[in-house]
């Protein structure tokens, strides 16, 4: 049996075991704990990502509207020569949170949503529509870009938590049971060889007495 | 004695997220760019919408003492799913927080309120780990 374990029966490998078998049991009660904050994170984050979903389908559906609108009202090549004016540039800040010890995204964009002026197309020759499609779209992409920050968070709490419930998991049903079965192998084979060396001494006395 | 040596790491790694010193909402306010660096060195920056809504919790006099980010300790002593928040800034803003009244310099609070706590401050609280 102790061959097969591929342990010595000695109090010295039982003393290290036990240290063993605490260092895994604190280890997985602390990865549990982090496991079931990293659910609250998760689920919490979930939930935001539905509701700006739900906003971000809806701007983008009034955009695209805006944007038919546009493409009725003042033809659609007029529409791609101002779109090729405008001016692209949006400025976002990204910077991060700690989220026990996962790094996740912050974005703070500037605001997007811009005067007529300043988009860079040229006002006198484009029409209304054309400014209404802008708004519609400068604003599904301030919601855009909460998502994409949402969503990125989210996806690296899920690679932590699969991580972490994969590590919980290995030492709830590896781990510990097998360092478990080690000590109360070890200790019940002590205690067999304390036993035997017990009837031996008695059977020594015996000997002894049965000689005198 | 690979997986102690993993093990060990893992718990080491826990509590790598803490800063390295905490600020004051007073500090975190009057910066341009409140943050804290953390023990690994990288920066954890704090929402000003949060601090703006500390603020107007907390009265302008303890403002030096609330320090930032707030603990939520967790010490699976208490059990699963309890945490422990301690200092008398702190457990008057969570209480605040959560609606209850402590007014004690420690307080505990459990899963949901947790979840309560976190999703109406989340650059303003850190978990810590209690590892010892």
């Amino acid at each position: 049996m102790a061959k097969a374990i591929g342990i010595a029966p000695t109090r010295m490998e039982l003393l290290k075991l036990r240290q063993r078998v605490s260092l895994a049991q604190k280890g997985h009660d602390l990865l549990r704990e982090k496991m079931d904050a990293l659910v609250i994170e998760f689920f919490g984050i979930v939930r935001s990502i539905g509701e700006v979903r739900v906003k971000t389908m809806q701007q983008l559906s009034s955009a695209y509207r805006a944007l038919s609108i546009c493409f009725a009202m003042q033809g659609t090549i007029e529409t791609y020569q101002a779109a090729r004016e405008a001016r692209k540039d949006v400025e976002v800040d990204i910077s991060t949170r700690h989220v026990m010890g996962i790094l996740v995204p912050v974005m703070e964009a500037k605001p997007v949503e811009r005067h007529a002026l300043a988009r860079g197309y040229s006002v006198y020759a484009t029409s209304s529509a054309l400014d209404e499609a802008s708004r519609e779209f400068e604003k599904a992409l301030e919601i855009l870009i909460k998502l994409a920050e949402l969503e990125g968070g989210a996806r690296a709490i899920a690679l932590e938590l699969e991580k972490t419930k994969r590590r919980v998991n290995a030492l709830e049903y590896v781990i510990l049971p097998s360092l478990k079965s080690m000590v109360k192998f070890i200790s019940m084979r002590l205690d067999e060889m304390e036993r035997e060396n017990f009837s031996r001494l008695k059977r020594i006395k015996a000997m002894l007495e049965a000689r005198e | 004695m690979s997986t102690d040596r993993i093990l060990q790491f893992e718990l080491a790694r826990l509590n790598a997220h803490l800063p390295e010193q905490r600020i004051t909402l007073k500090d975190a306010l009057s910066s341009p760019s409140p943050h804290v660096v953390t023990k690994e060195g990288s920066r954890h920056k704090f929402e000003r919408g949060e601090l703006e809504f500390l603020s107007k919790m907390t009265p302008a006099d303890e403002w030096d003492k609330l320090r930032l980010p707030i603990l939520i300790a967790i010490n699976p002593k208490l059990g699963r799913g309890a945490a422990e928040i301690t200092g008398e800034a702190e457990v008057k803003v969570i209480s605040q927080v959560l609606g209850k009244t402590c007014r004690d310099r420690e307080m505990v609070i459990y899963r949901p309120e947790i979840a309560v706590v976190r999703a109406k401050l989340p650059t303003t609280t850190q978990y810590f780990f209690m590892v010892g």
